[in-house]
């Protein structure tokens, strides 16, 4: 049996379990029973298993979730809150694009175009800011995983058995998919021991992290009391700087979206053909005269040449100020950035040989110790 | 445990005698041991805003706590809350961008206003909407907070799995269960409230969770959409205030115009150093005179500023030395050597005169060859003494730095005076949305809209052009006396607030100050030598000045509006008469002066070409006499039309119609603008005294050729009054169709909302059967 430190085990499904309800005439593997890393799923498939729990996650927040917590079932916990929370940032988000799009449709010529020049800025305001917030949050993630292995968006499926509630006394046991690093209170530091995805023994993991740390390996006896709390003080500053840094690419990304080369950029699908029929015919007629023109730019390569155009207004602006507000916005975006890499990544404090902060906690070793 | 002890204790201040600590969940005892500390967690009072020195605390916490986790030690409580402390910064930095970036003053506001809302209605949302209808009817909170004994603020059902409701006291609880109808004779009533009040929580918490998408961002939208009035006028009255203050401040800058001006100057020197053996040919000058002057520098002034730079030259020395120097591979030292005494003499004598074309000839004589060859190389040579004198008189930009920094301060000066006069301008009569003159108008637009009274469908007609409608709704307004007088009297008091702005006073305040900083600026720049310039600025003739223009921009600006109000009074007028028929009358009367009995259908063509005119017409159709607005009027009817309405003798009944609603005391002084505005239209627009085909400008009236100018005369004409109600007619379609769609779905998501915690906190089949056991149970 894996030592699980923390959580709770009630196999329902085992012979020597306590269960409710009928008992299913097949045993469920025992896997099924126990919270498990998805380290070797992840490396192996690293967009898959991504996608998997994201899609996972998007339709329980979307079905399940809701409808236990309008029952106000027992069996709701945080973890179903907390992934309810994509239900208003997706929604949020079409309703801003909504918002500023929906009604231009109604307007006269002018006024329409005028909306329409708006409301491209703000359905692209609000794509630049996810793709922002998601995107730079990995530029201090992943060197600290690259570094010290630490990765901490590694996700664990959590096995959960819920309670009976009402005619549902049978299908208990559920997952949930965690990260191992998502409380720095608790890091799930038991997932790690004795994995062997990371070694044949029970610290293969902490040595592994201690070393690229730079510990010796004569201090590595103890290796997880050694690391832990180095581990953890990664993890946090890592978290601090992709959050710091992660609004204001968000910010940078608004900004981008809000500049003149997307007014008139064409999103609907129909007018695109449209033009580019157009564009044949045109192109048709300037060749029988034995004339060339420009190439037609399909979806990708026009939004690609726009996004470019628009980075540079972002930053080159012809109005001084706003070239110096944008040059700050995107300062202070891309120096967030960089002081989370320093900061995780350079060790500014050099002790890591035995006066790690284990040995040096406020116990004294060699006084008797009462919890009363 | 081992895990849970050991990560607290590594927490613990080094200190071992510290015997208590208020951020620990343990103490040490004076022997070592450690105990649990006494629990210090309490509910906290529930307020819809929370006071300002609450948030300054927490926000002092929230810095520490960032300064903590740079040093790897902060906790789950504290990065949750740094993150919602780092979306506010986001976002309140994209504000500020999107507040540089915006060139108008509400836009700029309204950046602030939109992040102020959209983090306002995240927190209204459930607080109205969920929160407050569930308390009200089962006394559960559903965002109770709680403080923990560490200190740290949570929502106390934020975990459904983890809810210390044993921080309810009694009272609370007894509260709770009566609300939620709770039997008092349950057995362990307590828990069984407990209970009742999470499984509340988590249905309202839930509840929030899927309505918050849409709530937010349009609660956000109709407060934003709401509050743009009313923060248009505040900035209105705020830049009106202020740019008075700053002129009566004489020389008053503020901090940030003192910035940039410091800013301005570092640049600047930092250009001249930079740029020290710059030579100032004609890219350069235009180069130079792009940066002298910040916003004073406009076209007229930086091209006296491009001709006084190209005509600061250097002293050049001509001699024997400049031109052995500029010669040097076409004439060699031998034919200096070889020139007779007779030749040195004339040559000296061409050196001092400075005439390059003898020096030429001299020296391509002594060169030799055929008379031929001489000429050519004489003409070369004189070309190549003229470019070298050239090249040696343009200074490099070293050497007039001091008189361009002299300009530069000069020109800084000016501007900062002219900053002052162009925002007290701007802020009453300046071309762009926002302004005083710009709201007025609108305001006016409002209330004729209003007046008019169109429904949605018509307004949808009208906003794409559709006539008769406004034809229609002008008819029925004129109809009703009662309602006709109102608007009147609304437009007097928009129209009165406007001339009381734009008066005399503001006018001199305009002159004088214009007269002051530039008279000032030329003064300063005539004693560095710009005397070019200085003309340019301010001169005695005036004509062509900066200071003229500064006068002349204003005028017109004023003398539009004006017109504008008063062709709108016009308008409203001539369907008035037109309603009662005094038109028809008077109009007649005016062809039976001339000798010509109009038929009845003569005169409804007639008052329909006034409806129309005043309704459509621009000075190009007075230009062709309305022939190009699709009137086929001869030319006695054209004058009649003209004189009905544009003759104050002609036309006498606006006088009393006014005096009926404004009051007679008032009616002289509007009477004089209008008729001295209509004098002026008669004179330089109206056209009336001419044949039917000959172009207005060339046209005397009363033996004075017309000198106005197409800007005066279109200032003349004002703004059509049909294209004001289709603006605003627009502008009113487009604003109700959109609060129609997103204030219908607030509505209705506000409604099922409601409706949805109706059905939340009922007791559910376990808590029916244990009540139900506890009544069997006696």
């Amino acid at each position: 049996m894996v030592n699980i430190v923390g959580v709770q085990i009630r196999n329902t499904r085992g012979s020597n379990s306590l269960s409710f309800g009928k008992q299913e005439e097949t045993k469920r593997s025992e896997c099924e029973n126990k919270d498990i890393l998805m380290y070797d799923e992840k490396r192996k498939h690293p967009i898959t298993t991504n996608l998997k729990i994201q899609a996972d996650k998007f339709v329980k927040a979307f079905t399940e979730y809701p409808q236990k917590g309008l029952k106000g079932s027992k069996n709701s916990n945080f973890y179903e809150f907390l992934t309810m929370g994509m239900v208003p940032y997706l929604t949020g988000s079409a309703m801003m694009i909504a918002v500023f799009n929906l009604a231009s449709k109604f307007f006269d010529t002018p006024a329409a175009v005028n909306a329409s020049k708006l409301g491209k800025k703000m359905g692209l305001g609000v794509l630049f800011y996810g793709i922002g917030k998601t995107l730079s949050k990995k530029m201090i993630e992943a060197p600290v995983n690259l570094k010290y292995g630490i990765d901490v968006n590694l996700p664990y499926k959590k096995a959960i058995h819920e309670l009976p509630d009402g005619d549902n006394t049978d299908n208990l046991l559920t997952h949930e998919y965690h990260k191992a690093y998502e409380s720095v209170d608790f890091p799930r530091w038991d997932l790690f021991y004795n994995n062997k995805s990371f070694g044949p023994d029970r610290n293969s993991y902490y040595e592994k992290v201690g070393k690229r740390m730079g510990i010796n390996d004569e201090d590595l006896d103890h290796a997880d009391q050694k690391v832990k709390p180095l581990i953890k003080e990664k993890v946090i500053k890592t978290k601090l700087f992709s959050t710091l840094s992660s609004y204001f690419w968000a910010a940078t990304g608004v900004g981008v979206a809000m500049q003149k080369p997307w007014e008139n950029f064409v999103v609907n699908p129909a007018k695109r053909i449209a033009n580019y029929q157009n564009y044949k015919k045109i192109a048709e007629a300037a060749k029988q005269e034995g004339k060339n023109i420009a190439k037609y730019d399909n979806f990708a390569k026009d939004f690609g040449k726009r996004f470019i155009n628009s980075c540079k207004e972002f930053v080159n602006n012809k109005n001084k100020s706003v070239k110096i507000a944008g040059r700050s916005l995107l300062g202070l975006a891309v120096g967030m950035t960089l002081l989370g890499n320093l900061s995780t990544l350079l060790d500014f404090n050099k002790s890591r040989g035995s006066d790690s902060q284990a040995s040096s906690s406020l116990i004294d070793e060699s006084k008797e110790k009462v919890v009363c | 445990m081992t895990n849970v002890l050991n990560s607290i204790l590594a927490n613990q201040p080094i200190n071992k005698s510290v015997n208590q600590n208020a951020n620990s969940a343990f103490v040490f005892t004076s022997e070592g041991k450690i105990k649990p500390m006494r629990d210090k967690g309490r509910l906290l009072p529930s307020r819809v805003f929370g006071s300002p020195i609450e948030y300054a605390k927490d926000l002092k916490k929230d810095i520490v706590s960032i300064g903590k986790a740079a040093k790897g030690k902060a906790n789950d409580h504290e990065l949750g809350r740094i993150n919602d402390l780092a979306m506010k910064m986001g976002s309140l930095a994209l504000a500020s961008y999107l507040f540089v970036k915006n060139p108008l003053k509400l836009s700029k506001a309204m950046e602030f206003v939109g992040f102020g809302t959209f983090f306002a209605s995240m927190s209204l949302w459930p607080k109205l909407a969920i929160q407050a209808p569930l308390k009200a009817r089962t006394g559960v909170d559903i965002h109770q907070k709680y403080i923990d004994s560490q200190g740290r603020k949570k929502m106390l059902f934020q975990d459904p799995q983890y809810v210390l409701t044993d921080l309810y006291s009694r009272e609370d609880l007894d509260k709770i269960g009566d609300k939620l109808g709770v039997n008092k004779n349950i057995p362990d009533r307590d828990n069984f409230i407990k209970q009742r009040a999470q499984k509340t929580a988590l249905q309202g918490n839930t509840l929030w969770m899927m309505t918050a998408g849409f709530a937010s961002p349009l609660m956000s939208a109709l407060l934003c959409n709401r509050l743009e009035k009313p923060i248009g006028k505040a900035i209105e009255k705020f830049e009106m205030v202020s740019s008075e203050r700053a002129m009566q401040n004489g020389n008053y800058r503020s901090l940030s115009d003192r910035f940039k001006e410091f800013v301005s100057l570092r640049r600047f020197d930092n250009y001249l150093v930079k740029n020290a053996d710059k030579v100032m040919d004609d890219k350069a000058v235009s180069e130079l005179a792009s940066k002298l002057g910040g916003k004073a520098n406009s076209a007229l002034v930086q091209t006296a500023i491009k001709d006084e730079l190209a005509a600061l030259k250097t002293d050049v020395k001509i001699d024997e030395l400049f031109i052995r120097n500029a010669l040097k591979g076409k004439i060699d030292d031998s034919v200096f050597a070889s020139l007779s005494e007779q030749q040195k003499s004339l040559l000296n004598k061409a050196i001092n005169n400075k005439s390059f074309a003898n020096i030429a000839e001299i020296l391509s004589r002594a060169a030799g060859g055929s008379k031929k060859e001489q000429i050519k190389l004489s003409r070369e040579l004189s070309q190549i003494l003229g470019k070298a004198k050239m090249s040696a008189e343009t200074p490099t930009l070293s050497q007039i730095s001091n008189q361009i920094k002299a300009l530069h301060a000069n020109m800084l000066d000016f501007a900062s005076g002219k900053r002052i006069l162009d925002r007290y301008i701007n802020a009453r009569v300046g071309d762009q949305a926002g302004t005083y003159i710009a709201n007025q108008w609108g305001r006016v637009g409002d209330k004729l809209i209003k007046a008019l009274k169109f429904n949605g469908q018509e307004l949808k007609a009208v906003s794409k052009g559709d006539i008769d409608i406004i034809i229609d709704k002008l008819t029925v307004l004129a109809s009703n006396d009662a309602e006709y007088d109102k608007v009147i009297k609304q437009l007097m008091k928009l129209i009165g607030n406007y001339e009381n702005t734009t008066d005399t006073n503001f006018v001199l305040n305009v002159q004088n100050k214009a007269k002051s900083v530039c008279t000032v600026a030329s003064n300063d720049l005539k004693t560095n030598g710009f005397v070019k310039l200085a003309e340019k600025i301010s001169s005695a003739t005036k004509n062509g000045t900066v200071e003229n223009v500064i006068n002349i921009n204003t005028a017109e600006r004023i003398s539009g509006a004006q017109s504008s109000f008063y062709r709108l009074l016009q308008s409203l007028d001539v369907f008035r008469k037109a309603n009662n028929g005094s038109l028809e009358r008077q109009l007649a009367s005016l062809l039976g002066e001339k000798g010509v009995t109009a038929d009845q259908e003569t005169l409804k063509r007639l008052v329909k070409a006034c409806q129309d005119l005043v309704l459509n017409a621009t000075t190009t159709d007075y230009v062709e006499k309305l022939k190009t607005a699709g009137f086929n009027l001869s030319e006695i009817e054209y004058k009649t039309v003209m004189k009905a309405l544009f003759d104050s003798e002609a036309d006498t009944t606006i006088a009393e119609s006014l005096s009926r609603t404004i009051g007679a005391d008032k009616v002289d002084d509007v009477m004089k603008g209008f008729n001295s505005y209509r004098k002026e239209f008669m004179n330089k627009v109206a056209n009336w005294q001419n044949g039917m085909t000959t172009e207005l400008s060339r046209r005397t009236v009363d033996g004075v050729t017309n000198a106005a100018n197409a800007v005066e005369r279109n200032n003349l004409a004002g703004k059509p009054i049909r294209t004001l109600i289709e603006d605003v007619a627009k502008q009113t379609y487009n604003s109700q169709k959109w609060l129609k769609i997103f204030g219908g779905a607030m509505v209705a998501l506000t409604a099922v909302t409601l409706l949805a915690g109706l059905a939340i906190g009922r007791k559910g089949k376990t808590e029916k059967q244990v009540e139900k056991e506890s009544k069997v149970n006696g």
